[in-house]
């Protein structure tokens, strides 16, 4: 498995597999180490004891008139039973070998082992202890303590040692090294918990800071408010950065826009108006086709709107004043036929999205109204759900019939010719509608004339 | 009729000015925001068409300074975005209507005939008064159902007299509404025209209320409500 696998896509997997890994090679050396460093310090121990019993032996061993060794009444009854463990032993070299000349009872007939580097090796040393461990008569692990020295009295030099079994050294080593192993498995188990936990905690604000995004892109938020840790606060900081540049890049497509309008609306109107002044054939066409131009950038320019718009809704914008606005702005142009526009709205009814987008939706429904109402147009917003909302409007104009509704939404479909104004206006409805991930709908009012339904998605208060 | 009109395009302009003298309008110009505002708070106009997108000044504050120093004159305004937030916010300005850009100059012309109409207070788009009849989408004016030829200024010296039919108008308001900022003023002409058209019209018609101005009479039990 490749290290990239074994990290996968997860930090919190990293630092813990990290944490996991360290701790283990820490923990699994300083156990080592440990029982290594208590099985020392025991044999140390052990071989001091040796000593000891060593020089007692040395210091009171004698020579017989025969010129034999003998050995001190040694007081430790341990050494006088058979496979005791607890063994000395007064050797004479023999040789290259050695050959016991007095032993502890406990040994019976058999004879404590030379250190690794025979009779030599003691040779080297006259007078210094070698520690080394064999196996003993009764197959145990024996530790040995060997000294070679000069007696009075005897011409060649003799070997002391005494052992003693090592087996309860090596099993209270084995005992510390299984308490070690479980109070660190213990530790261990303690700090990837620890890490598990300061990883969650750490990532903390990274989920936090995820949350606000989500925010800031169903349009919830328009920033990033959150308190971050410093070293959080930079990206924070740097998305909130990045959201203005994103509002002013679109701010500034609308502006380009706004500008191509203007740039193109003037020459446009000089183009009609020159023609309506030499009437004549040419004067028609020139006048048709700038109509068609009108049109054409209207509807372009609309729709850029709406698609620049529809990928950033972040603002909402309450429903009431919108329709207030419209209301008097449209009684004023429709104020020679005298119509009224009852409109109603519950207060903190809120359009998910920018306000030129409402004004535009509702300014082009209403005005349409208004265009084919004999009095009345009426106008209904309502709540459908904590997401959605419907605003119905309605006139007592002649109505459309059925057959004819779909062509409402075509572009630059003029119902009625004689009607000034574009015939855009129900189309830029239901394409800014769409863009909001709503509609229009079209059927029959009861007052008698058209009844547009807009869908449209509605901000939390 | 005066008007005002402020729009930057020079092309425009002169379509428009030309387009307006021809249907009998008194036309001063303005190019700039600063220039309209400073024409309309110096000069009466009946109307004013006012482009939004003006340099120096934009249109919707020219048109709100007005409205805050208490001006009523009605405002068309000319939008080249015709976005309804520029719309509203026109109209809360205190616009009375207003025109998408491009527009054929027969609309223009129906859209202002329709707004001094509605200012003086008129339902009708044809004015009369006694056997006087006066059609500004023609521009043509009939006495007993006879059609009246009239120079321009003798028609716009009827039309004025007819949208304010009943009320004494001074030689003054007459040369400020009859002639742009540029004509040689002469108040003496006024009494030319008043003459002539009373040639035309029926000497008793227009009544000189001494040291007042003039009166155009409605005949009896004819009056319009106004």
């Amino acid at each position: 498995m490749k290290l990239r696998d074994l990290w996968g896509r997860s930090l919190a997997r990293r630092l813990v597999l990290l944490a996991a890994v360290w701790s283990l090679l820490v923990l699994v050396v300083s156990g080592l180490v440990q029982t290594a460093l208590f099985h020392q310090a025991s044999v140390t121990r052990f071989d001091d004891d040796l000593y000891a019993d060593a020089q007692s032996l040395f210091a009171g061993s004698s020579v017989d008139d025969q010129g034999q060794v003998v050995a001190p009444p040694l007081t430790d009854p341990a050494a006088t039973r058979a496979y005791s463990g607890t063994y000395w032993e007064i050797a004479e070299p023999a040789g290259a070998r050695l050959h016991a000349a007095v032993r502890s009872r406990s040994l019976w007939d058999s004879e404590l082992q030379p250190p690794p580097g025979g009779l030599a090796a003691l040779q080297a040393v006259p007078g210094k202890m070698i520690y080394y461990t064999t196996v003993g008569p009764a197959h145990e692990p024996l530790r040995t303590a060997a000294m070679l020295a000069t007696l009075p009295g005897h011409a060649a030099p003799v070997i002391f040692m005494t052992a003693e079994d090592l087996t309860p050294v090596e099993a209270s080593s084995k005992r510390f090294a299984l308490e070690t192993a479980v109070s660190l498995i213990v530790l261990g188990v303690g700090l990837i918990l620890v890490v598990l936990i300061q990883v969650r905690v750490g990532l903390g604000p990274l989920f936090a800071l995820q949350r606000e995004v989500a925010a800031v892109r169903t349009g919830k938020a328009d920033r990033l408010d959150g308190d971050y840790p410093a070293e959080v606060e930079p990206l924070a900081a740097e998305l909130n950065a990045l959201v203005a540049h994103d509002q002013e890049v679109v701010e500034r497509q609308r502006t380009h826009v706004g500008n191509l309008a203007h740039a193109l609306k003037t020459p446009l109107s000089v183009m009609l108006a020159e023609a309506e002044r030499h009437p004549g054939p040419l004067a028609e066409v020139v006048s048709r086709q700038a109509d068609a131009m009108r049109d054409h950038v209207d509807h372009h320019l609309r729709r850029a709107r709406a698609a620049a718009r529809s990928q950033a809704p972040r603002e909402r914008t309450a429903v009431a004043p919108v329709l207030e606005e419209l209301s008097h702005a449209l009684e004023r142009i429709f104020q020679d036929r005298a119509v009224t526009i009852d409109w109603r709205c519950p207060d903190g009814l809120y359009f998910q999205g920018e306000r030129q987008d409402l004004l535009e939706i509702l300014g082009n429904v209403l005005e349409n109204a208004c265009k084919y109402s004999t009095r009345r147009v009426k106008a209904e917003a309502k709540p459908m759900g904590s997401d959605r909302m419907n605003i119905v409007i309605e006139d007592d104009g002649p109505g459309l019939p059925s057959e004819r509704r779909a062509e409402v939404f075509k572009r630059g479909e003029r119902l009625d010719e004689n009607e000034p104004g574009s015939g855009l206006g129900l189309s830029i409805v239901d394409e800014l509608a769409r863009a909001y991930g709503g509609g229009a709908a079209l059927s029959d009012s009861t007052l008698g004339g058209l009844r547009v339904v807009l869908d449209l998605p509605r901000a939390e208060s | 009729m005066r008007i005002l009109l402020a729009e930057d395009d020079p092309d425009l302009s002169r379509q428009l000015k030309q387009a307006l003298s021809d249907a009998d309008y008194a036309v001063d110009h303005a190019a700039d925001g600063e220039e309209a505002h400073f024409l309309g708070d110096t000069e009466p106009y009946d109307a004013v068409i006012l482009d939004l997108g003006l340099p120096k000044v934009d249109g919707v504050s020219v048109l709100e300074r007005w409205r805050r120093d208490g001006k009523q004159i009605p405002v068309l305004i000319l939008t080249a975005r015709g976005s309804w937030s520029e719309k509203v916010a026109g109209f809360d300005a205190g616009a009375d209507d207003y025109l998408t850009k491009p527009f054929h100059t027969e609309e223009l012309l129906a859209r202002l005939r329709a707004l001094l109409r509605r200012s003086a207070g008129h339902a009708a788009a044809t004015l009369s008064c006694g056997g006087l009849r006066l059609d500004p989408r023609a521009a043509r004016a009939s006495v007993n159902g006879e059609p009246l030829r009239l120079t321009s200024l003798e028609y716009r010296l009827m039309h004025y007299l007819m949208m304010h039919q009943g009320r004494v108008i001074s030689r003054t308001e007459l040369v400020e509404h009859l002639y742009d900022q540029d004509f040689d003023r002469d108040s003496n002409t006024i009494e030319v025209f008043v003459g002539r058209v009373r040639k035309k019209i029926g000497p008793d018609r227009i009544e000189t209320v001494r040291g007042l101005g003039y009166r155009l009479i409605p005949l009896e039990g004819e009056a319009e409500s106004a």
